[in-house]
Protein backbone atom coordinates (compact mmCIF):
# COMPACT_ATOMS: atom_id res chain seq x y z
CA UNK A 1 0.00 0.00 0.00
CA UNK A 2 1.45 3.39 -0.78
CA UNK A 3 2.48 5.59 1.43
CA UNK A 4 -0.73 7.76 2.74
CA UNK A 5 -0.89 11.43 3.75
CA UNK A 6 -4.58 11.55 3.90
CA UNK A 7 -6.98 8.31 4.12
CA UNK A 8 -10.49 8.65 4.48
CA UNK A 9 -13.07 5.85 4.95
CA UNK A 10 -16.61 6.30 4.34
CA UNK A 11 -16.60 9.76 6.47
CA UNK A 12 -20.51 10.90 7.30
CA UNK A 13 -22.02 14.35 8.38
CA UNK A 14 -25.32 14.74 9.13
CA UNK A 15 -26.47 18.24 10.92
CA UNK A 16 -29.77 19.44 12.50
CA UNK A 17 -31.36 22.27 11.87
CA UNK A 18 -31.91 24.70 14.67
CA UNK A 19 -35.54 24.73 15.50
CA UNK A 20 -37.03 22.24 13.23
CA UNK A 21 -34.12 19.73 13.65
CA UNK A 22 -34.14 18.78 10.30
CA UNK A 23 -31.30 16.58 9.29
CA UNK A 24 -29.51 17.52 6.55
CA UNK A 25 -26.53 15.34 5.40
CA UNK A 26 -23.18 17.76 4.87
CA UNK A 27 -21.33 14.42 3.88
CA UNK A 28 -22.44 10.81 2.32
CA UNK A 29 -19.94 8.12 2.71
CA UNK A 30 -16.88 10.01 0.95
CA UNK A 31 -13.88 8.12 0.33
CA UNK A 32 -10.68 8.86 -0.80
CA UNK A 33 -6.75 8.81 0.12
CA UNK A 34 -3.90 11.10 -1.18
CA UNK A 35 0.09 9.98 -1.42
CA UNK A 36 2.56 11.50 0.14
CA UNK A 37 3.91 14.38 -2.03
CA UNK A 38 1.29 15.02 -4.37
CA UNK A 39 -0.61 17.60 -5.18
CA UNK A 40 -4.52 16.74 -5.02
CA UNK A 41 -7.13 19.02 -6.18
CA UNK A 42 -10.79 18.66 -4.09
CA UNK A 43 -13.54 20.08 -6.30
CA UNK A 44 -16.95 20.36 -5.92
CA UNK A 45 -19.64 23.22 -6.45
CA UNK A 46 -20.66 25.25 -3.44
CA UNK A 47 -22.79 23.19 -0.66
CA UNK A 48 -20.93 19.94 -1.93
CA UNK A 49 -19.24 19.26 1.16
CA UNK A 50 -15.77 20.56 -0.10
CA UNK A 51 -15.58 22.66 3.57
CA UNK A 52 -16.95 20.13 5.62
CA UNK A 53 -14.55 17.33 4.71
CA UNK A 54 -11.68 19.79 5.52
CA UNK A 55 -12.95 20.83 8.53
CA UNK A 56 -13.81 17.17 9.78
CA UNK A 57 -10.13 16.46 8.58
CA UNK A 58 -8.69 19.36 10.74
CA UNK A 59 -11.44 18.55 13.74
CA UNK A 60 -12.93 21.71 13.50
CA UNK A 61 -15.84 19.41 12.84
CA UNK A 62 -17.14 15.69 14.46
CA UNK A 63 -17.81 13.27 12.26
CA UNK A 64 -20.90 11.74 12.64
CA UNK A 65 -19.57 8.12 10.79
CA UNK A 66 -16.58 6.93 9.10
CA UNK A 67 -12.51 7.00 9.92
CA UNK A 68 -9.70 8.85 8.49
CA UNK A 69 -5.88 9.12 8.77
CA UNK A 70 -3.79 11.95 8.53
CA UNK A 71 -0.04 11.31 8.28
CA UNK A 72 -0.85 7.79 9.74
CA UNK A 73 -2.58 9.12 12.52
CA UNK A 74 -6.17 8.63 13.77
CA UNK A 75 -8.23 11.44 13.57
CA UNK A 76 -8.23 13.58 15.99
CA UNK A 77 -4.96 13.99 16.08
CA UNK A 78 -2.37 16.58 17.61
CA UNK A 79 0.21 14.82 16.53
CA UNK A 80 -0.84 15.01 12.83
CA UNK A 81 -1.90 18.47 13.48
CA UNK A 82 1.99 19.74 15.10
CA UNK A 83 3.10 18.54 11.16
CA UNK A 84 -0.02 19.98 8.92
CA UNK A 85 -0.42 23.86 7.50
CA UNK A 86 -4.12 25.06 7.05
CA UNK A 87 -5.55 27.83 5.80
CA UNK A 88 -8.89 28.03 6.46
CA UNK A 89 -11.76 28.84 3.81
CA UNK A 90 -11.88 33.19 3.29
CA UNK A 91 -9.99 33.32 6.19
CA UNK A 92 -10.54 35.92 9.11
CA UNK A 93 -7.56 37.02 11.33
CA UNK A 94 -6.65 38.94 14.57
CA UNK A 95 -7.28 42.35 12.64
CA UNK A 96 -4.98 44.05 15.05
CA UNK A 97 -2.16 41.95 14.72
CA UNK A 98 0.42 42.65 11.65
CA UNK A 99 1.44 39.81 9.56
CA UNK A 100 4.88 39.29 11.51
CA UNK A 101 2.63 39.03 14.92
CA UNK A 102 0.50 36.59 13.12
CA UNK A 103 3.49 34.20 11.70
CA UNK A 104 4.47 34.66 15.15
CA UNK A 105 1.08 33.98 16.92
CA UNK A 106 1.30 30.54 14.71
CA UNK A 107 5.09 29.82 15.65
CA UNK A 108 4.41 30.06 19.43
CA UNK A 109 1.64 27.40 18.85
CA UNK A 110 3.48 24.96 17.16
CA UNK A 111 6.31 25.36 20.12
CA UNK A 112 8.78 26.73 17.95
CA UNK A 113 11.62 28.86 19.09
CA UNK A 114 11.42 32.46 19.29
CA UNK A 115 14.54 32.67 16.49
CA UNK A 116 13.25 29.98 14.07
CA UNK A 117 9.40 31.95 15.00
CA UNK A 118 12.00 35.25 13.67
CA UNK A 119 13.39 33.46 10.94
CA UNK A 120 10.70 31.82 8.91
CA UNK A 121 8.19 34.66 9.67
CA UNK A 122 11.03 36.87 7.49
CA UNK A 123 11.57 34.22 4.92
CA UNK A 124 7.41 33.64 4.55
CA UNK A 125 6.64 37.14 4.45
CA UNK A 126 8.82 37.51 1.63
CA UNK A 127 7.61 34.66 -0.11
CA UNK A 128 4.35 35.91 -0.27
CA UNK A 129 5.07 39.06 -1.31
CA UNK A 130 4.34 40.40 1.58
CA UNK A 131 7.33 42.41 3.41
CA UNK A 132 5.95 45.79 1.71
CA UNK A 133 3.44 45.44 4.27
CA UNK A 134 5.15 44.16 7.02
CA UNK A 135 4.18 46.92 9.37
CA UNK A 136 0.40 47.47 8.70
CA UNK A 137 -1.96 45.83 10.57
CA UNK A 138 -4.24 42.98 8.74
CA UNK A 139 -7.18 45.39 9.29
CA UNK A 140 -5.63 47.14 6.21
CA UNK A 141 -5.28 44.17 4.12
CA UNK A 142 -6.95 43.87 0.96
CA UNK A 143 -9.16 40.24 0.52
CA UNK A 144 -5.77 38.93 -1.57
CA UNK A 145 -3.59 39.97 0.77
CA UNK A 146 -5.03 38.05 4.02
CA UNK A 147 -5.32 34.63 1.94
CA UNK A 148 -1.43 35.49 1.67
CA UNK A 149 -1.04 36.02 5.41
CA UNK A 150 -2.83 33.09 5.56
CA UNK A 151 -0.61 31.05 3.63
CA UNK A 152 2.28 32.57 5.43
CA UNK A 153 1.13 31.40 8.57
CA UNK A 154 0.00 28.25 7.40
CA UNK A 155 3.74 27.39 6.74
CA UNK A 156 5.52 28.11 9.46
CA UNK A 157 6.07 24.77 10.99
CA UNK A 158 7.82 23.86 7.64
CA UNK A 159 4.50 21.51 7.44
CA UNK A 160 4.70 17.64 5.85
CA UNK A 161 1.12 18.47 4.71
CA UNK A 162 -0.48 21.39 3.89
CA UNK A 163 -4.62 22.05 3.54
CA UNK A 164 -5.53 24.85 1.79
CA UNK A 165 -9.36 25.92 1.56
CA UNK A 166 -10.03 28.11 -1.64
CA UNK A 167 -6.39 28.94 -1.30
CA UNK A 168 -6.93 31.21 -4.60
CA UNK A 169 -9.61 32.92 -3.64
CA UNK A 170 -9.43 36.66 -3.67
CA UNK A 171 -6.29 36.31 -5.76
CA UNK A 172 -5.88 38.40 -9.00
CA UNK A 173 -4.28 36.63 -11.71
CA UNK A 174 -0.95 36.80 -10.83
CA UNK A 175 -1.70 36.15 -6.99
CA UNK A 176 -3.36 32.65 -8.51
CA UNK A 177 -0.15 31.74 -10.48
CA UNK A 178 2.02 32.24 -7.26
CA UNK A 179 0.01 30.79 -5.34
CA UNK A 180 -0.03 27.53 -8.03
CA UNK A 181 3.77 28.23 -8.31
CA UNK A 182 4.59 28.28 -4.51
CA UNK A 183 2.35 24.94 -4.15
CA UNK A 184 4.07 23.41 -6.97
CA UNK A 185 7.45 24.22 -4.99
CA UNK A 186 6.20 22.70 -1.52
CA UNK A 187 5.62 19.24 -3.70
CA UNK A 188 9.27 19.48 -5.26
CA UNK A 189 10.11 20.11 -1.46
CA UNK A 190 8.35 16.92 -0.79
CA UNK A 191 5.35 18.28 0.73
CA UNK A 192 1.87 17.09 0.24
CA UNK A 193 -0.57 20.22 -0.78
CA UNK A 194 -4.08 19.06 -1.03
CA UNK A 195 -6.50 22.27 -1.50
CA UNK A 196 -9.75 22.56 -2.44
CA UNK A 197 -11.41 25.25 -5.07
CA UNK A 198 -13.65 26.08 -7.96
CA UNK A 199 -11.05 27.60 -10.26
CA UNK A 200 -10.71 24.33 -12.67
CA UNK A 201 -7.93 25.62 -14.88
CA UNK A 202 -5.76 25.62 -12.04
CA UNK A 203 -6.39 22.24 -10.86
CA UNK A 204 -5.92 21.17 -14.25
CA UNK A 205 -2.35 23.40 -14.59
CA UNK A 206 -0.73 21.77 -10.86
CA UNK A 207 -2.68 18.51 -9.92
CA UNK A 208 -1.30 14.98 -9.60
CA UNK A 209 -4.79 13.20 -8.73
CA UNK A 210 -8.36 15.29 -8.67
CA UNK A 211 -11.52 14.38 -6.53
CA UNK A 212 -15.05 15.73 -7.29
CA UNK A 213 -17.43 16.17 -4.68
CA UNK A 214 -21.04 16.64 -5.02
CA UNK A 215 -23.92 16.43 -2.38
CA UNK A 216 -21.39 15.32 -0.29
CA UNK A 217 -20.41 12.53 -2.40
CA UNK A 218 -17.07 11.51 -4.35
CA UNK A 219 -18.36 11.82 -7.56
CA UNK A 220 -14.86 10.87 -9.10
CA UNK A 221 -11.45 10.57 -8.14
CA UNK A 222 -8.42 9.63 -9.84
CA UNK A 223 -5.37 11.75 -12.25
CA UNK A 224 -7.01 14.33 -14.66
CA UNK A 225 -5.63 12.01 -17.47
CA UNK A 226 -7.28 9.12 -16.11
CA UNK A 227 -10.33 10.90 -15.66
CA UNK A 228 -11.49 12.83 -18.46
CA UNK A 229 -11.82 10.54 -21.67
CA UNK A 230 -9.35 10.56 -24.36
CA UNK A 231 -11.98 10.44 -27.23
CA UNK A 232 -12.85 13.07 -29.90
CA UNK A 233 -15.48 14.92 -28.51
CA UNK A 234 -15.73 17.24 -31.73
CA UNK A 235 -13.48 19.65 -33.87
CA UNK A 236 -12.69 23.17 -32.87
CA UNK A 237 -12.48 25.08 -36.49
CA UNK A 238 -11.57 28.66 -36.78
CA UNK A 239 -12.08 29.94 -40.58
CA UNK A 240 -11.34 33.52 -42.00
CA UNK A 241 -14.39 33.94 -43.92
CA UNK A 242 -14.38 35.52 -47.78
CA UNK A 243 -16.01 38.92 -48.20
CA UNK A 244 -19.87 38.63 -47.88
CA UNK A 245 -20.79 37.73 -51.61
CA UNK A 246 -24.83 37.65 -52.60
CA UNK A 247 -26.08 34.78 -53.80
CA UNK A 248 -26.38 31.00 -53.02
CA UNK A 249 -23.54 29.32 -50.79
CA UNK A 250 -21.38 26.21 -52.25
CA UNK A 251 -23.92 23.62 -52.54
CA UNK A 252 -25.53 25.50 -54.97
CA UNK A 253 -28.66 25.67 -53.19
CA UNK A 254 -30.27 29.34 -51.67
CA UNK A 255 -28.50 29.14 -48.36
CA UNK A 256 -26.05 31.50 -47.57
CA UNK A 257 -22.40 30.36 -47.41
CA UNK A 258 -22.39 31.42 -43.45
CA UNK A 259 -25.42 29.21 -42.74
CA UNK A 260 -24.27 25.68 -44.47
CA UNK A 261 -20.65 25.92 -43.01
CA UNK A 262 -22.30 26.70 -39.71
CA UNK A 263 -25.05 23.80 -40.36
CA UNK A 264 -24.92 20.84 -37.61
CA UNK A 265 -21.99 23.15 -35.27
CA UNK A 266 -22.25 22.21 -31.76
CA UNK A 267 -21.08 25.66 -31.14
CA UNK A 268 -20.38 28.68 -33.04
CA UNK A 269 -18.89 32.00 -32.45
CA UNK A 270 -18.55 35.14 -35.21
CA UNK A 271 -15.80 37.87 -34.25
CA UNK A 272 -15.73 40.27 -37.37
CA UNK A 273 -14.81 38.10 -40.40
CA UNK A 274 -13.45 35.49 -37.97
CA UNK A 275 -15.84 32.30 -37.35
CA UNK A 276 -14.83 30.15 -34.63
CA UNK A 277 -17.35 26.68 -34.73
CA UNK A 278 -17.15 23.15 -33.00
CA UNK A 279 -18.25 20.71 -35.13
CA UNK A 280 -19.78 17.30 -34.29
CA UNK A 281 -17.90 14.30 -33.22
CA UNK A 282 -18.83 12.48 -36.55
CA UNK A 283 -18.89 14.79 -38.87
CA UNK A 284 -16.99 14.52 -42.31
CA UNK A 285 -14.34 16.70 -41.57
CA UNK A 286 -12.83 16.90 -44.93
CA UNK A 287 -15.69 17.62 -47.03
CA UNK A 288 -16.57 20.08 -44.71
CA UNK A 289 -13.08 21.67 -45.32
CA UNK A 290 -13.60 21.55 -48.87
CA UNK A 291 -17.41 23.06 -48.66
CA UNK A 292 -15.18 26.10 -46.80
CA UNK A 293 -12.83 26.36 -49.12
CA UNK A 294 -15.42 26.86 -52.03
CA UNK A 295 -16.91 29.15 -50.37
CA UNK A 296 -13.97 31.66 -49.97
CA UNK A 297 -13.26 30.83 -46.60
CA UNK A 298 -9.73 30.27 -45.49
CA UNK A 299 -9.20 27.68 -42.55
CA UNK A 300 -6.80 29.23 -39.60
CA UNK A 301 -6.96 26.10 -37.14
CA UNK A 302 -8.48 22.96 -36.60
CA UNK A 303 -8.10 20.69 -33.94
CA UNK A 304 -9.71 17.60 -32.07
CA UNK A 305 -11.55 18.37 -29.06
CA UNK A 306 -11.14 15.97 -26.17
CA UNK A 307 -13.02 16.13 -23.14
CA UNK A 308 -11.63 18.69 -20.23
CA UNK A 309 -11.96 18.62 -16.23
CA UNK A 310 -14.57 21.01 -16.85
CA UNK A 311 -16.29 18.89 -19.40
CA UNK A 312 -15.92 15.69 -16.59
CA UNK A 313 -17.04 18.52 -13.49
CA UNK A 314 -20.47 19.71 -15.54
CA UNK A 315 -21.26 16.35 -16.33
CA UNK A 316 -21.01 14.48 -12.95
CA UNK A 317 -22.09 17.36 -10.66
CA UNK A 318 -25.32 17.71 -13.09
CA UNK A 319 -25.45 13.73 -12.73
CA UNK A 320 -25.25 14.10 -9.03
CA UNK A 321 -28.09 16.62 -8.74
CA UNK A 322 -30.36 14.54 -11.39
CA UNK A 323 -31.70 11.94 -8.73
CA UNK A 324 -32.37 14.88 -6.29
CA UNK A 325 -34.36 17.18 -8.73
CA UNK A 326 -35.92 13.67 -9.32
CA UNK A 327 -37.00 12.86 -6.07
CA UNK A 328 -38.16 16.67 -6.06
CA UNK A 329 -40.30 16.07 -8.76
CA UNK A 330 -42.16 12.98 -7.42
CA UNK A 331 -45.82 14.21 -6.44
CA UNK B 1 1.85 23.24 26.90
CA UNK B 2 2.79 26.35 28.93
CA UNK B 3 4.13 28.31 25.76
CA UNK B 4 0.75 27.35 23.82
CA UNK B 5 -1.29 28.60 26.67
CA UNK B 6 0.61 31.52 27.36
CA UNK B 7 0.67 32.61 23.37
CA UNK B 8 -3.35 32.50 23.58
CA UNK B 9 -3.51 34.71 27.05
CA UNK B 10 -0.74 36.96 25.69
CA UNK B 11 -2.76 37.37 22.49
CA UNK B 12 -6.29 37.60 24.16
CA UNK B 13 -4.55 40.24 26.79
CA UNK B 14 -3.59 42.10 23.15
CA UNK B 15 -7.22 42.10 22.04
CA UNK B 16 -9.21 43.02 25.50
CA UNK B 17 -6.87 46.41 25.32
CA UNK B 18 -8.10 47.50 22.10
CA UNK B 19 -11.86 47.00 23.26
CA UNK B 20 -12.80 50.87 23.57
CA UNK B 21 -15.54 50.27 26.19
CA UNK B 22 -12.74 49.59 28.55
CA UNK B 23 -11.53 52.57 28.35
CA UNK B 24 -15.14 53.82 28.88
CA UNK B 25 -15.18 51.93 32.44
CA UNK B 26 -11.66 53.17 32.96
CA UNK B 27 -13.11 56.69 33.14
CA UNK B 28 -16.61 56.13 34.44
CA UNK B 29 -14.16 54.65 37.78
CA UNK B 30 -12.05 57.55 38.02
CA UNK B 31 -14.36 59.90 37.69
CA UNK B 32 -16.47 58.44 40.55
CA UNK B 33 -13.44 58.72 42.43
CA UNK B 34 -13.51 62.19 42.30
CA UNK B 35 -17.07 62.45 42.82
CA UNK B 36 -16.50 60.57 46.46
CA UNK B 37 -13.49 63.47 47.03
CA UNK B 38 -16.35 66.41 46.32
CA UNK B 39 -18.69 63.89 48.64
CA UNK B 40 -15.67 63.70 51.25
CA UNK B 41 -15.61 67.35 51.31
CA UNK B 42 -19.07 67.74 52.04
CA UNK B 43 -19.26 65.58 54.47
CA UNK B 44 -18.28 65.78 58.16
CA UNK B 45 -15.21 63.82 59.38
CA UNK B 46 -16.34 61.58 56.99
CA UNK B 47 -14.60 62.02 53.70
CA UNK B 48 -12.06 58.85 54.29
CA UNK B 49 -15.23 56.36 54.46
CA UNK B 50 -16.69 57.97 52.33
CA UNK B 51 -13.69 57.71 49.72
CA UNK B 52 -13.20 54.14 50.64
CA UNK B 53 -16.32 52.83 50.36
CA UNK B 54 -16.89 54.45 46.50
CA UNK B 55 -13.43 53.08 45.95
CA UNK B 56 -14.02 49.25 46.91
CA UNK B 57 -17.53 49.49 45.84
CA UNK B 58 -16.04 50.62 42.08
CA UNK B 59 -13.68 47.80 42.01
CA UNK B 60 -16.13 45.28 42.78
CA UNK B 61 -19.16 46.25 40.49
CA UNK B 62 -17.38 47.65 37.56
CA UNK B 63 -14.69 44.86 38.05
CA UNK B 64 -17.41 42.46 37.70
CA UNK B 65 -19.42 44.08 35.18
CA UNK B 66 -16.21 44.31 32.86
CA UNK B 67 -15.65 40.34 34.03
CA UNK B 68 -19.02 39.89 32.38
CA UNK B 69 -18.21 41.62 29.80
CA UNK B 70 -15.03 40.18 28.47
CA UNK B 71 -16.49 36.79 29.27
CA UNK B 72 -19.30 36.84 26.87
CA UNK B 73 -17.67 38.41 24.38
CA UNK B 74 -14.26 37.47 23.90
CA UNK B 75 -14.67 33.18 23.82
CA UNK B 76 -17.96 34.34 21.47
CA UNK B 77 -16.37 37.05 18.48
CA UNK B 78 -13.68 33.72 17.80
CA UNK B 79 -16.26 31.26 16.99
CA UNK B 80 -18.38 33.99 15.51
CA UNK B 81 -15.42 35.45 13.62
CA UNK B 82 -13.48 32.32 12.97
CA UNK B 83 -10.54 33.35 14.36
CA UNK B 84 -11.00 30.12 16.43
CA UNK B 85 -10.49 28.06 12.68
CA UNK B 86 -6.76 29.24 12.71
CA UNK B 87 -6.15 28.00 15.90
CA UNK B 88 -7.60 24.94 17.00
CA UNK B 89 -6.49 23.72 14.17
CA UNK B 90 -3.19 23.66 15.26
CA UNK B 91 -1.48 21.53 17.67
CA UNK B 92 -3.51 23.16 21.15
CA UNK B 93 -6.27 21.20 23.15
CA UNK B 94 -9.41 23.31 23.02
CA UNK B 95 -8.91 23.05 26.93
CA UNK B 96 -5.60 25.19 26.93
CA UNK B 97 -7.53 27.78 24.47
CA UNK B 98 -10.16 27.97 27.06
CA UNK B 99 -7.52 28.58 29.70
CA UNK B 100 -5.64 30.89 27.70
CA UNK B 101 -8.70 32.84 26.82
CA UNK B 102 -9.34 33.12 31.13
CA UNK B 103 -5.83 34.25 31.56
CA UNK B 104 -5.84 36.31 29.45
CA UNK B 105 -8.76 37.88 30.47
CA UNK B 106 -7.77 37.72 34.04
CA UNK B 107 -4.65 39.64 33.22
CA UNK B 108 -6.61 42.25 31.79
CA UNK B 109 -8.67 43.05 34.31
CA UNK B 110 -6.16 42.51 37.01
CA UNK B 111 -4.63 45.13 34.95
CA UNK B 112 -7.81 47.45 35.87
CA UNK B 113 -8.13 46.38 39.29
CA UNK B 114 -5.03 47.31 39.65
CA UNK B 115 -5.87 50.91 37.83
CA UNK B 116 -8.65 51.32 40.25
CA UNK B 117 -7.46 50.23 43.55
CA UNK B 118 -4.54 52.96 42.38
CA UNK B 119 -6.48 55.94 42.07
CA UNK B 120 -8.65 55.27 45.65
CA UNK B 121 -5.47 54.91 47.24
CA UNK B 122 -4.32 58.23 45.31
CA UNK B 123 -7.76 59.59 46.21
CA UNK B 124 -7.38 58.71 49.89
CA UNK B 125 -3.94 59.70 50.21
CA UNK B 126 -5.63 63.27 49.00
CA UNK B 127 -7.94 62.98 51.62
CA UNK B 128 -5.75 62.37 54.37
CA UNK B 129 -7.29 59.31 55.25
CA UNK B 130 -3.87 56.51 54.76
CA UNK B 131 -4.53 53.23 53.66
CA UNK B 132 -5.06 50.44 55.82
CA UNK B 133 -4.76 46.73 56.19
CA UNK B 134 -8.42 46.65 55.72
CA UNK B 135 -8.31 48.53 52.46
CA UNK B 136 -5.81 46.06 51.24
CA UNK B 137 -7.98 43.16 51.99
CA UNK B 138 -10.77 44.74 50.44
CA UNK B 139 -8.86 44.82 47.26
CA UNK B 140 -7.98 41.76 47.16
CA UNK B 141 -11.23 40.64 48.03
CA UNK B 142 -12.80 42.32 45.04
CA UNK B 143 -10.16 41.18 42.84
CA UNK B 144 -10.89 37.44 43.68
CA UNK B 145 -14.41 38.24 42.78
CA UNK B 146 -13.83 40.02 39.71
CA UNK B 147 -11.96 36.93 38.52
CA UNK B 148 -14.50 34.01 39.58
CA UNK B 149 -17.22 36.31 37.90
CA UNK B 150 -14.74 35.74 34.94
CA UNK B 151 -15.05 32.07 34.75
CA UNK B 152 -18.45 32.47 35.17
CA UNK B 153 -19.02 34.43 32.24
CA UNK B 154 -16.80 32.21 30.30
CA UNK B 155 -18.67 29.23 31.23
CA UNK B 156 -21.75 30.43 29.88
CA UNK B 157 -19.96 32.08 26.91
CA UNK B 158 -19.14 28.12 25.74
CA UNK B 159 -22.59 27.23 24.79
CA UNK B 160 -24.11 30.21 24.49
CA UNK B 161 -24.71 33.85 22.93
CA UNK B 162 -23.28 37.08 24.08
CA UNK B 163 -26.94 38.31 25.22
CA UNK B 164 -27.96 34.92 27.04
CA UNK B 165 -24.24 34.26 28.79
CA UNK B 166 -24.33 38.25 29.99
CA UNK B 167 -27.71 37.94 31.59
CA UNK B 168 -27.36 34.10 32.99
CA UNK B 169 -23.69 35.38 34.47
CA UNK B 170 -25.28 38.52 36.14
CA UNK B 171 -28.27 36.96 37.31
CA UNK B 172 -25.71 34.22 39.20
CA UNK B 173 -23.54 37.45 40.12
CA UNK B 174 -26.14 39.19 41.70
CA UNK B 175 -27.96 35.65 43.29
CA UNK B 176 -23.98 34.84 44.43
CA UNK B 177 -23.64 38.44 46.52
CA UNK B 178 -26.73 37.81 48.04
CA UNK B 179 -26.45 33.68 49.00
CA UNK B 180 -26.84 34.74 52.95
CA UNK B 181 -29.90 37.07 52.93
CA UNK B 182 -31.94 34.45 50.40
CA UNK B 183 -31.00 31.37 52.83
CA UNK B 184 -32.19 33.48 55.53
CA UNK B 185 -35.18 34.62 53.95
CA UNK B 186 -35.97 30.34 52.98
CA UNK B 187 -35.41 29.77 56.78
CA UNK B 188 -38.71 31.57 57.28
CA UNK B 189 -40.93 29.68 54.39
CA UNK B 190 -42.26 26.21 53.62
CA UNK B 191 -39.94 23.03 53.83
CA UNK B 192 -39.79 22.74 50.43
CA UNK B 193 -38.77 25.93 49.49
CA UNK B 194 -36.13 25.62 52.22
CA UNK B 195 -34.87 22.58 50.39
CA UNK B 196 -35.36 24.14 47.60
CA UNK B 197 -33.56 27.33 47.86
CA UNK B 198 -30.71 25.11 49.54
CA UNK B 199 -30.40 23.15 46.87
CA UNK B 200 -30.25 26.03 44.37
CA UNK B 201 -27.50 27.92 45.88
CA UNK B 202 -25.36 25.49 46.06
CA UNK B 203 -24.60 25.73 42.18
CA UNK B 204 -24.02 29.61 42.51
CA UNK B 205 -20.49 30.61 43.27
CA UNK B 206 -20.32 31.98 46.93
CA UNK B 207 -18.98 35.51 45.75
CA UNK B 208 -20.85 36.98 48.95
CA UNK B 209 -17.47 35.87 50.72
CA UNK B 210 -15.18 38.73 48.70
CA UNK B 211 -18.19 41.18 49.92
CA UNK B 212 -18.09 40.47 53.46
CA UNK B 213 -17.52 44.71 54.80
CA UNK B 214 -21.06 45.24 56.54
CA UNK B 215 -21.93 42.17 57.25
CA UNK B 216 -21.47 39.75 60.88
CA UNK B 217 -18.95 36.60 60.59
CA UNK B 218 -19.10 34.17 63.09
CA UNK B 219 -21.05 36.57 65.43
CA UNK B 220 -18.80 39.49 64.44
CA UNK B 221 -19.56 42.83 62.70
CA UNK B 222 -16.85 43.45 59.77
CA UNK B 223 -16.35 46.84 58.36
CA UNK B 224 -13.59 47.88 56.28
CA UNK B 225 -13.82 51.56 58.21
CA UNK B 226 -13.11 49.45 61.48
CA UNK B 227 -12.37 45.83 62.34
CA UNK B 228 -12.00 43.59 59.41
CA UNK B 229 -11.10 39.93 58.26
CA UNK B 230 -7.95 38.49 58.86
CA UNK B 231 -5.44 37.60 56.00
CA UNK B 232 -6.81 33.99 56.13
CA UNK B 233 -10.13 34.62 56.07
CA UNK B 234 -9.04 36.62 52.43
CA UNK B 235 -6.38 33.15 51.76
CA UNK B 236 -9.33 30.34 52.24
CA UNK B 237 -11.88 33.07 50.37
CA UNK B 238 -9.00 33.03 47.23
CA UNK B 239 -9.04 29.04 47.56
CA UNK B 240 -12.32 28.88 47.23
CA UNK B 241 -12.70 31.42 44.50
CA UNK B 242 -10.36 29.53 43.03
CA UNK B 243 -11.93 26.25 43.56
CA UNK B 244 -14.91 28.06 41.74
CA UNK B 245 -12.14 28.83 38.82
CA UNK B 246 -11.25 25.53 38.21
CA UNK B 247 -14.59 24.18 38.38
CA UNK B 248 -16.19 26.23 35.64
CA UNK B 249 -12.76 26.25 33.27
CA UNK B 250 -12.97 22.35 33.48
CA UNK B 251 -17.35 22.62 32.47
CA UNK B 252 -16.58 25.10 29.70
CA UNK B 253 -13.81 23.11 28.21
CA UNK B 254 -15.70 20.23 28.15
CA UNK B 255 -18.36 21.55 26.61
CA UNK B 256 -16.52 23.74 24.15
CA UNK B 257 -14.56 20.52 23.61
CA UNK B 258 -17.87 19.33 22.07
CA UNK B 259 -18.91 21.85 19.72
CA UNK B 260 -18.86 21.85 16.13
CA UNK B 261 -16.68 25.31 14.45
CA UNK B 262 -18.88 25.25 11.36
Amino acid sequence: MADLAIDVHDLTKTYRTPFTRRKVEALRGVTFSVERGQIFGFIGPNGAGKTTTIRTLMGLVRPTGGRATLLGHALPSRAAREKIGFLPEAPYFYDYLDVGELCDLAGRLFGLAPRVRAQRADELIEKVGLGQARGQSLKKFSKGMLQRAGLAQALMNDPELVVLDEPMSGLDPIGRKEVRDLILELRDRGKTVFFSTHILSDVEAITDRVAIIARGQLQAHGTPAELVSRSVQGVDVIIRLAPPAAGPGPDGDAETADAQLTRGAVRVRRVGEELSLTLAADTDVDAWIARAHAAGARVVQIAPRHETLEDLFVRRVAGADRPAAEERAKP
Amino acid sequence: MIGRIWAIALNTFREAARIRVLYGILVLVLGSNGLALVLGQLSAHEAGRVARDVGLAGISLFGSLTAIFLGVFLLYTEVARRTIHTIVTKPISRWEFVVGKYLGMALVLSVLVGVFALAMIVMLVVQGAGVSGAVAKAVVLSWFEVLTVAAIAIFFSSFSTPFLSGIFALAMWAIGRVTPDLEAQAQLAAPWIRITTKIALEIVPDVHLFAVSGRTLDGAAVSVHGDFVAWSYVGLAGAHGLGWIVALLALAALLFHRRDFV
